[in-house]
């Protein structure tokens, strides 16, 4: 059954802030990104096909509507997506952006910043379980801008050969040492003045300390690992006792 | 400490070996300067020479050098290239290499025992270099051809990863 986005002709899709990120504007407002792979979607979600406004011209010199197509993007599925409505400042993720991507899990949240780095970025998708490695690994043979890595995030030196120099780092890897993990990664493969996203949930990192001394904790690691938080923000409505912290690799940090 | 050599680059394309022409400094190297040279393409071609590059023959070499790689071992594609390319050192005057692994020195000092390995901060930085600018030293690639072989080579190697798994299915939670 079609839901209620399926009014046709009525969605507009209006860009967003953020660069590769688009707001389609229907009976309620959604968050989406333009598909990479035109005609399916990933994990079930939902596609708005819409006329491109700049549409092209036939050989007879007749415009042609050319469609464009997005998909949904729920950010109660998607702590980025949750970052993004929450109100984010900057992101680091855009066209031609390369990602490095901890936690990637069964590449749901993946494939939408694929969308948006487009076929000129690059998402390394590291994730450690088998089971959701299957499934990223076949999400990756439709989007070839993924690069599935079945690896532990926690020992970066095993997948070095397989990464580049990236711009953007975001991690989700809800481990309690995984302000370690992200600086890990970073000084191997994070351009100097790169982004850094992590998202915490406090009940992973400790149990029993409040949500909020946690992020702070959290923050000061960050700090010690040259990263330069800028931002931080928490994911309610869409997730409870998380939250999403930015911030700057700073190489020459002393 | 003494100074480095030579570094080795793991690229998916191949290994390269690099002659350090410039040394770094220990004591500056987190100044704002030195990270910016780094950052610099024709600043940081200046700091090192690329002595020799061993591409790989083919997508299954490149597999098994990569999980060679992974596990710290000194694959005989590598060995044949440091030993073509270091000058024989001798227990007085070793060669340093810097690499980025601990566990894969043990390996090279294995097999070259006048070979010393350096795994220190300033290795890690001409290493984050090599990294940056690999595909505009490495003359004989192509744009992209760095993309491609990443891309191909973590398919293959994940892949592999996944079929060779003890835990097939994972644990349920029962």
């Amino acid at each position: 059954a079609r839901g209620g986005a399926r009014g046709g002709a009525k969605v507009i899709v209006e860009k967003h802030r953020h660069e590769g990120v688009f707001i389609a504007r229907a009976k309620e407002d959604m968050l989406v990104t333009r598909n990479l792979t035109p005609g399916e979607s990933v994990y079930g979600e939902k596609r708005i096909a819409v006329d491109s406004p700049a549409s092209g011209t036939d050989e007879n010199g007749q415009p042609v509507a050319t469609k464009i197509e997005y998909r949904v993007w729920n950010p109660f599925r998607s702590k980025i997506a949750a970052g993004i409505l929450g109100g984010l400042d900057n992101i680091y993720i855009k066209p031609g952006a390369k990602v490095l991507y901890l936690g990637a899990a069964s590449g749901t949240s993946v494939s939408h910043v694929a969308d948006i780095v487009g076929p000129t970025g690059n998402v390394y998708a590291v994730e450690f379980s088998h089971r959701s490695g299957r499934d990223l690994i076949n999400m990756a043979k439709k989007r070839t801008n993924v690069i599935p890595i079945i690896e532990d995030a926690r020992h970066p030196m095993k997948y070095r050969m397989l990464v580049g120099m990236v711009d953007v780092v975001f991690a989700d890897v809800a481990q309690p040492d995984q302000a370690r993990i992200v600086g890990l990664n970073c000084h191997l493969f994070l351009k100097d003045q790169g982004g850094v996203l992590v998202s915490i949930k406090a009940n992973c990192i400790d149990s029993t300390a409040p949500a909020e001394a946690v992020f702070v904790s959290e923050v000061k690691k960050m700090r010690e690992e040259r990263i330069k938080p800028s931002e931080q923000l928490t994911l309610e409505p869409f997730e409870r006792d998380h939250c999403i912290v930015v911030g700057k690799y700073l190489r020459s940090q002393s | 400490m003494s100074a480095v050599d030579y570094i080795l680059q793991e690229a998916p394309v191949g290994y390269g070996l690099y002659e350090v022409v410039q040394q770094p400094d220990t004591i500056g190297n987190r100044l704002k300067e030195v990270q910016e040279a780094a950052n610099d393409l024709a600043k940081f071609g200046k700091m090192v020479k690329l002595v020799s590059f061993a591409p790989f023959q083919g997508a299954a070499q490149a597999l098994e050098n990569a999980n060679d790689i992974s596990e710290g071992i000194a694959n005989a594609h590598l060995l044949s290239l440091l030993e073509l390319n270091l000058p024989k050192g001798s227990k007085k005057k070793k060669v340093v290499l810097g690499i980025a692994d601990k566990n894969l020195a043990g390996s090279i000092k294995a097999a070259f025992p006048a070979i010393d390995c350096e795994t220190n901060e300033v290795v890690q930085d001409l290493l984050r270099g090599l990294r940056l600018h690999g595909n505009k030293l490495l003359k004989q690639l192509q744009p992209g051809d760095m993309d491609r072989a990443q891309l191909g080579l973590g398919h293959a190697y994940s892949r592999a990863k996944v079929k060779f798994s003890v835990q097939k299915n994972d644990n349920h939670i029962i």
